[in-house]
């Protein structure tokens, strides 16, 4: 744990982020500008290509919340706590565009802001639910800091299927459990999931040097290689 | 018999403490209270109205309970000893967690009547099914509640933290509760909402699970 962060990370670091860049730039250009217009909803139905990646990268960034903090309480190496935190607050940010986006959508589509149907109520509850596990993070001091938080993000992942397969388990799901795109657009979508993943990987990697530089300021050292 | 011992010294704080039990009692009746002025006071759907009331009285109130006996064990250094003693974490969960779950059933009974009385739903004919649910939520609320007192134990504003976690997590449960009672006082059976018997069923199972794997973690943390 005595190693600086190494010079690896910082050249890719720049990499990363011009890719993540370069990606989401093309994706909101083929968005806007490649994929066909949607007949029924028209320019609105645009929102698609970056609420339907938000929401995966809301998934995938709990999920490693929850893997992370597993290997935490496995192995108590403080590295399993800095990705779970950091994955689970980037992936608060994906969660809240989700939940903006959202209603943009329903306005045009069910013609209202909001509804309480299953899916939009089970991520209302994830978001709120994740919301506490920084608080409590954040009211927490000492040694007990890490252990209560792999905790929870162990009991919250409870959540996660509950939202993925609410709209085959509740009856009234206005959300489709398919959707049917013509070839481009779902080229554009595929596209838009890349590149917001891509986005994920590199806001994530910025907070986990942030918590390495973090715990080398506690420890009064160098900043530390997270391992 | 660890469990039964760690419940009979629960119960034993709680009957100690009878003030606080009967200010528990008093913010319950007070909650059903003002929602059954909000609501009425002509009801539209009365059976609807006071099964909301009745548990959301009981899930606000119940926060309160919950870190009840924490808090005497942090005071007088019990919640310590009780480690010392290597007592199985489980066990010494599971005492606490029957603990609450019977703090829960008397606020349970002190509630039903007056919610009854107040929107005037309910007969003996359906009550012991509105038991069985009760059973049913109040498991899933203690086994949940039980292992995030433990987390928000020794926090600041650990009743605020307690609800921020609980809460969420048991709007299922409570939606649960709420569609079955309602669905019993008003139609008599709970047939049109079977399905919610085992989505609780699934809670509380998991509330369980979760806490046997986990709770020895949290009080290791604590030492």
């Amino acid at each position: 744990m005595s190693s600086t962060i190494p010079g690896w990370w910082s050249k890719g670091r720049a990499i990363l982020w011009t890719v993540a860049v370069l990606l989401v730039a093309g994706s909101l250009y083929a968005a806007f500008a490649r994929a066909p217009v949607e007949a029924q909803m028209g320019v609105v139905q645009k929102i698609v290509y970056i609420h339907v990646p938000s929401a995966t990268v809301t998934l995938l960034a709990f999920g490693l919340t929850f893997a992370a903090s597993i290997a935490f309480l496995a192995t108590r190496a403080w590295m399993w706590d800095a990705v779970a935190a950091s994955s689970c607050e980037v992936g608060m940010v994906f969660a809240t565009i989700v939940l903006v986006s959202g209603p943009l959508w329903a306005r045009s589509a069910w013609n209202t802001w909001w509804t309480w149907e299953p899916r939009l109520t089970t991520f209302l509850i994830l978001w709120l639910l994740y919301g506490g596990y920084h608080v409590v993070r954040a009211s927490i001091a000492g040694g007990a800091k890490r252990t209560v938080s792999a905790v929870l993000g162990v009991v919250l992942f409870v959540n996660l299927p509950i939202v993925w397969k609410s709209v085959e388990w509740w009856r009234g799901s206005l959300h489709p459990r398919a959707v049917t795109m013509t070839g481009e657009m779902r080229t554009v979508l595929t596209l838009s999931m890349l590149a917001w993943v891509v986005f994920f990987a590199a806001a994530f990697q910025e907070r986990l040097r942030l918590e390495a530089m973090r715990k080398a300021a506690e420890s009064g050292g160098a900043p530390e290689a997270p391992r | 018999m660890t469990a039964l011992r760690v419940l009979a010294k629960d119960l034993r704080l709680h009957a100690r403490d009878a003030r606080f039990i009967a200010t528990l009692s008093l913010f319950s009746l007070s909650l059903v209270l003002i929602l059954s002025v909000a609501f009425g006071p002509f009801f539209r759907d009365p059976a609807r109205e006071a099964s909301a009331t009745l548990w959301a009285a009981l899930f606000f109130a119940g926060v309160l309970g919950l870190t009840r006996a924490l808090d005497l064990e942090s005071e007088s250094g019990g919640g310590e000893a009780l480690r010392l003693t290597g007592a199985d974490p489980f066990a010494i969960y599971a005492g606490k967690t029957i603990a609450n779950f019977l703090l829960m059933a008397v606020l349970f009974v002190l509630l039903l009547p007056c919610t009854s009385i107040f929107f005037d739903v309910g007969n003996l004919a359906v009550l012991p099914t509105v038991a069985g649910v009760a059973a049913l939520a109040l498991i899933g609320y203690a086994a949940w509640g039980t292992l995030f007192a433990a987390l928000a134990r020794g926090l600041k504003a650990r009743e605020l933290l307690l609800s921020i976690l609980l809460f969420p997590t048991l709007i299922p449960l409570w939606i649960g509760a709420v569609k079955l009672t309602r669905s019993l006082w008003a139609d008599g059976t709970i047939e049109p909402v079977r399905d919610w018997v085992k989505i609780m069923v699934v809670i509380d199972v998991l509330g369980l699970a979760l806490a046997a794997w986990l709770y020895e973690v949290i009080q290791e943390a604590e030492e």
